[in-house]
């Protein structure tokens, strides 16, 4: 009798232990490789830390030189182009593709949803091999086609203005399908008797669009809009393959912390770059989510 | 007017009237400009992929000929012969290996963490579950680049630079994956668990026994996501690796445009292009649906 009660607090025992020992691979990796680095890059942001020399804390003296340095504004500058042109270029064109995507007259959908897709899956480092050839002043396949239309031909990745263009062309081509996904599965679930009763209220195209479909798309709407913010923030792959450009002029954040952090090896001034990262990124979610209102939590 | 007419009207307006026609005639055209738009678009997008696989049979001068072609007039070879060539600084087919060996891994772990994590939360109430979960969530937040600096001086000191455990280890438990897999299996049936107990499974046989094969669904995603992002993955490799006979594919070529650019041997590079995005580009022709249901798994509810 006894050996089956003490059986039974195994048993239960192991029960109440399971969820931790299934959850806790994560926490410990989490621990090891997020939290105590997040801290560590704290203090290290505070010290002059650089290459194999002792740290020595110095206050937010980094912090200043930060908001000083001329290639940081370069590189922020920059970056807030890149943003806005993935917020204001590739959300409303993925926007509109996807509302001519979801028609429901539309044949050939599922072909077009890949091939407007496909851009995503690939690496942006690849990618950006192949627009330098596209790009190429003499060679490159765009310079071609502007020819035969009679349009000036420019030195896409070597003038200074064009720099950001080009890279922007880069991003735009590569996200808009990623986010077209996203609408297009948002505009699916908008019921068909929402248009049909505006219809018969006598509700033309436009209007609808804007007192429907805008509205109801909300959620997906907050959701592109905040993670292509912190993504855009982020950029690295492409600005790094088609290069900083002619005097930093593609220079973004995340290149500029490589930079100071791996190839001038100072970590001390890297970190704190990070952290300043970090609450951009932080703010901007917080401000656009307050923004939008809707915040449904799980 | 009478019924008939005015349901003639309805239903064949170009039969009834002028108006009818012209109605009709200009839905057509709308529906010809929607159409254009969407190929017109759909070309541009795809024509990178079109010109990397013609640039690659062609050699130097077809390359550069004026005007271009899409199909080159003689499919050479030679690129990918030079591609695979030894060379001390070009090692193509030990970077792909490479590459498919640290994909593997990290889907593999990452499936096996990831549905653990999920089944914990899903099916388990414990305390601490809301905050556990919350901590979760919230380390989604932290952008990659402020772990960069004190990561690799970790890695330093734990004499893991230029290894595969630093690519795969730190990584192989994703918030997000949990998150998808958890969504998955709440959705199946607790008291399975129930009767698994009373017939006297141990938890770790109910999940491995039940819970697992029942979510294949979305292992099935969450290995497609982990695939593309391992496959891909750049910045820290970067950082990490230092002999180049470990790279993987996209350091690879990058350092392959490095090496090759200034002897303008574009041919290979577009070789080596087209081979590195041939795989994905395969699996997601053949998975599309998953692909795209895994992507959008979060977005929808909020």
């Amino acid at each position: 009798m006894v050996r089956v009660q003490a059986r039974d607090r195994w048993v239960r025992f192991q029960r109440r232990l399971a969820p931790y020992l299934f959850v806790s691979p994560f926490y410990v990796l989490f621990l090891v490789f997020l939290v105590i680095p997040v801290f560590f890059a704290l203090y290290a942001s505070f010290t002059n830390w650089a290459g194999l020399e002792v740290p020595q804390f110095v206050g937010i003296r980094n912090y200043i030189n930060l908001f000083r340095d001329k290639t940081f504004q370069l590189a922020l500058v920059n970056n807030i182009w890149y943003s806005g042109a993935s917020v204001f270029i590739v959300i409303p064109l993925a926007l509109f593709l996807a509302v001519l995507l979801s028609a429901n007259w539309l044949r050939g959908r599922e072909v077009f949803r890949a091939v407007y897709f496909a851009p995503i899956l690939t690496s942006a480092v690849v990618v950006g091999i192949i627009f330098i050839l596209l790009y190429d002043y003499r060679y490159g396949l765009l310079n071609w086609a502007l020819a035969q239309l009679g349009l000036p031909t420019p030195n896409w990745l070597g003038a200074r203005e064009l720099k950001k263009p080009a890279v922007i062309g880069l991003i735009v081509w590569r996200w808009t399908g990623h986010h077209m996904i996203y609408f297009l599965a948002g505009l699916q679930s908008i019921p068909q008797e929402l248009y049909e009763a505006a219809m018969v209220d006598g509700a033309n195209r436009l209007r609808s669009f804007i007192h429907i479909t805008l509205p109801l798309l909300r959620p997906v709407l907050l959701f592109v809009v905040v993670t292509t913010t912190i993504g855009s923030f982020q950029i690295f792959e492409e600005p790094y393959v088609l290069g900083a450009g002619p005097a930093d002029s593609g220079l973004s954040l995340a290149m500029y912390l490589y930079r100071v952090g791996f190839q001038y090896m100072r970590q001390g001034f890297g970190s704190s770059v990070g952290f300043v990262l970090f609450a951009i990124i932080f703010s901007l979610s917080l401000i656009q989510t307050k923004y939008f209102g809707l915040f449904r939590e799980e | 007017m009478s019924v008939a007419r005015a349901r003639r009207i309805q239903r064949f307006p170009s039969q009834v009237s002028a108006r009818g026609t012209l109605i009709k005639v200009s839905i057509g055209v709308a529906k010809g400009v929607v159409y254009l738009a969407l190929i017109a678009g759909g070309i541009l997008t795809i024509f990178p992929f079109l010109w990397t696989v013609s640039a690659s049979f062609k050699d130097t001068a077809e390359m550069f000929r004026y005007p271009p072609s899409l199909v080159p007039p003689v499919f050479r070879i030679s690129n990918y012969i030079t591609l695979f060539t030894f060379s001390e600084r070009v090692q193509f087919l030990r970077w792909y290996l490479n590459s498919i060996l640290v994909t593997v891994c990290s889907v593999l772990l990452s499936l096996t963490f990831s549905s653990m994590g999920g089944f914990g939360f899903a099916k388990y109430d414990f305390r601490f579950r809301r905050l556990l979960f919350g901590i979760l969530l919230g380390s989604m937040m932290v952008p990659f680049h402020v772990v960069l600096i004190p990561l690799f001086v970790m890695m330093i000191r734990i004499n893991w630079v230029d290894s595969y455990r630093a690519l795969i280890l730190p990584f192989s438990a994703s918030a997000f994956g949990i998150f998808l897999m958890r969504q998955y299996m709440v959705t199946i049936p607790t008291e399975l668990m129930d009767s698994a107990r009373i017939d006297g499974a141990s938890e770790f046989r109910i999940y491995y026994q039940i819970f697992l094969p029942l979510s294949r669904p979305m292992l099935g995603t969450l290995a497609l996501l982990t695939f593309m992002g391992s496959w891909n993955s750049f910045t820290w490799p970067l950082i990490i690796l230092r002999s180049p006979d470990k790279f993987t594919l996209p350091l690879g070529m990058a350092n392959l445009l490095g090496t090759w650019m200034g002897e303008r041997l574009w041919g290979p590079v577009m070789a080596g292009a087209f081979l590195s995005v041939l795989p994905i580009l395969l699996v997601f022709v053949v998975m599309q649906k998953q692909f795209i249901a895994g992507m959008t798994a979060g977005a929808i509810r909020g």
